[in-house]
């Protein structure tokens, strides 16, 4: 097979691991006010331990590239919040707020799945084992991901099997990015740590904006110090042991 | 130096800063509550940084032992706040002048900076610069976090002087666990991921249920948000150019 397709497959593969994270709410039914307050709270848990991943990978391969990259990364959410917030964005029968909230949700995590892409595009210049193997534990940490994803969306009312197919619409840069990655290894490699400083930077802006006000607002706080932090213990280990 | 006593000199540096904390009102007389919720915020994004910084150092070590602690510290303060009844506790109240609320302030307080001597502790251990990285760090938070408790100690007709030797003292036992904790991993250094993820665990849960939750409320989400991020960045930053 010519690499470049099985690069594209690998991409493919790692962004439909992101719908599993989508299943636990197969097991959920009812979502009362506190459980969207719950579902905040592990989502800002699983996407700050995400965070700590990357911006330990982001510093080590070049710090000034990072912190560039997590200033404009702040500063897109800012942006695209106040464009949400000024145009009264609807989002199917979502109020609001909530329609903001999830939009936001899904750019974020879209957004920050480019420079997974990239990785997975890099990887294959260093040999097929080294790829198989970043390309299992990319796919394995998009998961969590789509956990993410779906404890911001399905509390608004979006199906289950809405909650994967925007799971995995977050992930589609990753196929996408991985081909022109994989051909042109260098330039890439070189914008890498921009890349996941702006993701960083994205996502914890995105957690302290977002996702934990509304938390604070709707259970009490221990309630959300506890998920918070457990969900993020338990993202290190995940994305450790994997 | 002797390595204790290194601890001892870094851990007494991170308490004593808490005495600057006084200074803002100082000058300023009265806070407006928008800067107790930037303090507050402040105060949260060093402390996150600093968890990650040693979530980072410790991550080689044994995985399991760190995850255990991390699960026995979020457990250690979930649980002493339920015993002691403080975990709903709104630290930030200004009209709340019992007595009873006042020692409630300065236990959650003390129960805190504890948490604060094992992450010193145990980066110590790991290796010295990180130890006094740690500390620095800790010195620094440890200022608007003064603030904030001298502005509640304040209403409550506190004198200023007064107010700035209670927020050294609650970090008495910030300098007592530091100790405590390098000398038990110098004598046992099996306890070392046990003691990195106990810090980390309790740092995360303390950030998410002390300073932020009411920082909120005093300033907007987004002024916070900022504040709370730039913070986190600037350990992050520090911590990729020392050490």
């Amino acid at each position: 097979m010519h690499p470049v397709i099985l690069v594209f497959i690998y991409g493919s593969l790692t962004a439909l691991a992101t719908g599993i994270g989508a299943l636990p709410f197969l097991f959920v039914r009812t979502i009362s006010p506190r459980g969207v307050a719950y579902a905040n709270a592990i989502a800002s848990g699983l996407m700050l331990g995400a965070c700590f991943g990357l911006l330990l990978e982001g510093t080590e391969s070049g710090t000034w590239g990072t912190i560039i990259g997590a200033n404009l990364g702040v500063l897109f959410i800012l942006a695209t919040q106040r464009i949400l917030e000024h145009h009264n964005v609807h989002f199917g029968s979502i109020g609001r707020g909530g329609s903001r909230r999830t939009l936001l949700m899904i750019v974020v995590m879209t957004v920050h799945s480019f420079s997974e892409g990239v990785a997975v595009g890099t990887s294959f210049g260093g040999g097929m084992s080294l790829a198989v193997l970043i390309t299992a534990s990319i796919a394995v940490h998009n998961i969590p991901e789509g956990l993410a994803i779906s404890a911001v969306l399905r509390p608004q009312g979006v199906s289950v099997a809405g909650c994967a197919g925007w799971s995995i619409f977050s992930s589609l840069p990753q196929p996408l990015m991985a081909v022109p990655a994989y051909l042109l290894v260098d330039t890439f490699t070189t914008f890498l740590p921009y890349g996941i400083g702006f993701a960083a930077g994205a996502m914890v802006l995105m957690v302290f904006l977002e996702l934990l006000p509304e938390a604070y607002q709707r259970a009490r706080k221990p309630r959300v110090a506890l998920l918070v932090s457990i969900s993020l213990a338990g993202m290190i280990v995940f994305q450790r042991f994997l | 130096m002797n390595p204790t006593l290194t601890v001892l000199l870094y851990s007494s540096i991170a308490a004593a800063a808490a005495s600057l904390g006084a200074l803002p009102l100082r000058v300023r007389g009265v806070m407006p509550t928008a800067w107790i919720g930037w303090a507050n915020a402040l105060a949260a994004g060093l402390m996150l940084g600093t968890a990650y910084v040693i979530v980072v150092a410790g991550l080689n070590r044994m995985v399991l032992a760190g995850a255990s602690g991390a699960f026995l510290g979020i457990g250690f303060i979930y649980w002493t706040h339920l015993i002691a009844r403080t975990e709903d506790l709104d630290l930030n109240r200004l009209d709340q002048t019992g007595p009873e609320y006042g020692y409630q302030v300065l236990l959650v307080q003390s129960l805190h900076s504890a948490s604060e001597g094992v992450a010193i502790g145990a980066a110590m251990s790991l290796n010295i610069a990180l130890g006094v990285f740690a500390a620095l760090a800790f010195a620094v938070h440890n200022i608007p976090e003064a603030t904030v408790l001298c502005t509640v100690l304040r209403a409550r007709r506190i004198r200023l002087r007064d107010a700035a030797g209670l927020a050294v003292l609650t970090n008495v036992s910030l300098v007592l666990l530091s100790i405590v904790t390098f000398s038990l991993i110098m004598a046992a250094p099996s306890l070392l991921p046990w003691a990195l993820g106990f810090a980390m665990g309790a740092l995360v849960y303390l950030v998410m249920m002390e300073p932020l939750p009411e920082s909120y409320r005093q300033a907007g989400n987004t002024s916070i948000a900022l504040v709370t991020s730039v913070a986190m960045g600037m350990v992050v930053l520090l911590k990729a150019f020392l050490l």
